[in-house]
């Protein structure tokens, strides 16, 4: 083309209007064939108009769930901190308090989600809620292990969540993929659970979380593989192992050097040996 | 250190980073500790177990003693329902994953067809007789429906997870709506709704349907074959094409401004569409511009009511 691309555009704009006037006048002489383009231009619109009204409330509705799934981590968040605040002294106490947290996680905060949920595909919105979901299991997990020592199971998890939903509906069942990555992340938080025992003293509490983090580790490696989007899951994976020996230097250490301690006499502070443990990465 | 492996690795940081605060004494002592170490692996758990033995017995005895209760048969069955669930859930992600791999064949299936429907509508560039080739693509709209039979049948097992496997069909789902709408659109000059085409491909049913999203991604696909096809058409002389593909992208981009998007891949591609617009009116003004319409708007009458 010769013309450049500024005079080029001037005149696209001139016929531009140009061909509106020749439409208009083609469409004064041809009265069928105006309607016959109205007809389908204004299909085509009404078409349009029911993808606009699906999209618009399925934008609204994970907008909703992400919402809720927001405030599902917020105050799951909170459960772990609150657990983290045990001590020596204030163990049954602190996790009770915990616990109950908790509870009011699932009865506001998780009740909005399955409400939300209800009567949809559960994994069509799943990056919408999956965060959220992930860091309740992690808190409830996490409550539950310092409870018991043991790890609480996805059916034991979904069996609270079933009275959250209207039971003519499907209830909201918390998948595979989800729970595991909650307890992926569990590890980081056990660590940090565990490197404050031994700072507390107890070491035997510290030798439970690292047996156990070793357990689902091992458990853990099993099963990523077959995991769909297994990539997240792998650096998850890295991440854990890192836990685990930060778990397992720590207690080894504390075994190292509680061997050249000498009790002094009369000293009744179990903690008093660990004064100068090494630094511990965190 | 970077020739060792990783085991080696560990068991010398372990020992460097545990048995000393102070780095320099650290380096000393932990070459020395972990000498024997470095030169047999198979020593190494040996070793470990030796000093937790002993510092084991070291410890305060109350705290031994706990520990040694806590590890007893409550830890045991805990550890082994621990296992059992995992093994569950090692089962059900196979069953998922073999799941994965029956959609997987059937979806190649279901390219390979696109691919052949594709190359024979390709031939409308070389302005061969569009409905001799259009015969022959729309034979193969019924092979695709039998796959997506196929698909549908593999999914009624697991009720409830179309979109858990959604991705594994979506992008060849999103050709084929843009190929069924462009055929469409050849034969007839108007839009192929969402319904028309899961129709045609028997995706009408509630539980295995066509996402509207995957039909509108189609759709832009679509749009981006029209300025060849206008290239293409005016080049064999028919002068008269920009003028009603203009029209209609006119409308399906005016249509498509209703939409509220998200910024997703639809977004994008509803941003590229304004694109092909902009190409068809250059098409368009050219031709216009060389009067190269000299019977008008008559000639473009009859084309249009000869298509329909």
């Amino acid at each position: 083309m010769l013309y450049s691309s500024s005079l080029h555009r001037i005149s696209l704009m001139a016929s531009k209007s140009q061909r509106l006037h020749q439409f208009a006048g083609t469409n004064l002489q041809n009265p069928s064939k105006r309607a016959r383009t109205m007809v389908t231009e204004s299909a085509m619109r009404d078409a349009f108009a029911k993808y606009a009204e699906y999209l618009n409330a399925l934008n609204e509705k994970r907008e909703r769930v992400v919402k809720a799934s927001r405030d599902v981590t917020m105050n799951s968040k909170k459960v772990i901190f609150q657990v983290h605040r045990m001590s020596k002294y204030n163990k049954e106490e602190i996790i009770e308090q915990a616990e109950k947290d908790l509870t009011a996680v699932t009865d506001q905060y998780m009740s909005r989600l399955v409400k939300e949920l209800q009567g949809t595909d559960f994994w069509k919105l799943r990056r919408a809620y999956s965060p959220g979901v992930q860091e309740y299991v992690e808190a409830a997990t996490f409550c539950n292990f310092c409870k018991t020592g043991t790890l609480l199971k996805l059916d034991e998890i979904n069996a609270t969540l079933l009275p959250l939903s209207d039971p003519s509906l499907e209830p909201l069942k918390i998948n595979i993929l989800d729970y595991l990555l909650g307890l992926a992340d569990l590890t980081g938080e056990l660590m940090r659970l565990a490197i404050g025992r031994i700072s507390d003293g107890e070491l035997d509490f510290a030798e439970n979380i690292c047996r156990f983090v070793r357990d689902i580790y091992r458990e853990l490696t099993l099963v990523v593989p077959h995991m769909d989007d297994s990539s997240d899951m792998k650096q998850k994976m890295d991440t854990m192992l890192q836990s685990v020996m930060k778990i397992e230097n720590a207690c080894f250490s504390v075994h190292v050097r509680g061997s050249e301690y000498i009790p002094l006499l009369g000293s009744n502070d179990p903690s008093s040996f660990l004064v100068g443990v090494p630094d511990i990465e965190l | 250190m970077q020739h060792m492996t990783p085991a080696f690795r560990n068991a010398y940081l372990t020992f460097s980073r545990s048995l000393n605060p102070n780095p320099r004494t650290a380096f000393i002592l932990a070459t020395i500790h972990s000498l024997p170490i470095i030169t047999s692996s198979q020593s190494c758990p040996y070793l470990r177990s030796h000093f937790k033995i002993e510092t084991f017995r070291s410890l305060s005895p109350i705290s031994c003693c706990s520990s040694i209760s806590m590890a007893g048969d409550s830890a045991l069955s805990s550890s082994h329902s621990l296992e059992k669930q995992f093994e569950g859930f090692r089962t059900q992600l196979e069953e998922s994953g073999s799941l994965r791999e029956r959609i997987r064949a059937v979806v190649s299936e279901i390219e390979s067809t696109t691919r052949l429907t594709y190359a024979s509508l390709l031939l409308v560039h070389q302005s061969r007789p569009t409905p001799e080739l259009l015969e022959k693509a729309k034979s193969q709209i019924d092979v695709l429906k039998k796959h997506y039979e196929q698909l549908a049948e593999i999914l009624r097992e697991f009720p409830g997870q179309y979109y858990r496997y959604h991705g594994d069909w979506r992008s060849e789902t999103q050709t084929v709506v843009s190929l069924l709408t462009f055929m469409h659109w050849l034969e007839t000059g108007s839009l192929l709704t969402h319904r028309e085409a899961a129709e045609k491909l028997g995706m009408d049913s509630s539980e295995f349907g066509l996402d509207v999203e995957d039909y509108l991604i189609g759709v832009c696909f679509m749009s981006n074959e029209l300025p060849r096809y206008v290239v293409n058409q005016v080049t064999a002389g028919d002068y008269d094409c920009p003028r009603r593909v203009l029209r209609f992208l006119t409308d399906l981009h005016a249509a498509f401004r209703m939409l509220n998007l998200r910024n997703d891949f639809l977004r994008k591609k509803f941003d590229g569409m304004k694109y092909d617009l902009r190409r068809v009116e250059e098409v368009y003004y050219d031709v216009k511009i060389r009067g190269l319409t000299p019977n008008g708007e008559l000639v473009g009458d009859q084309a249009v009511q000869g298509q329909s």
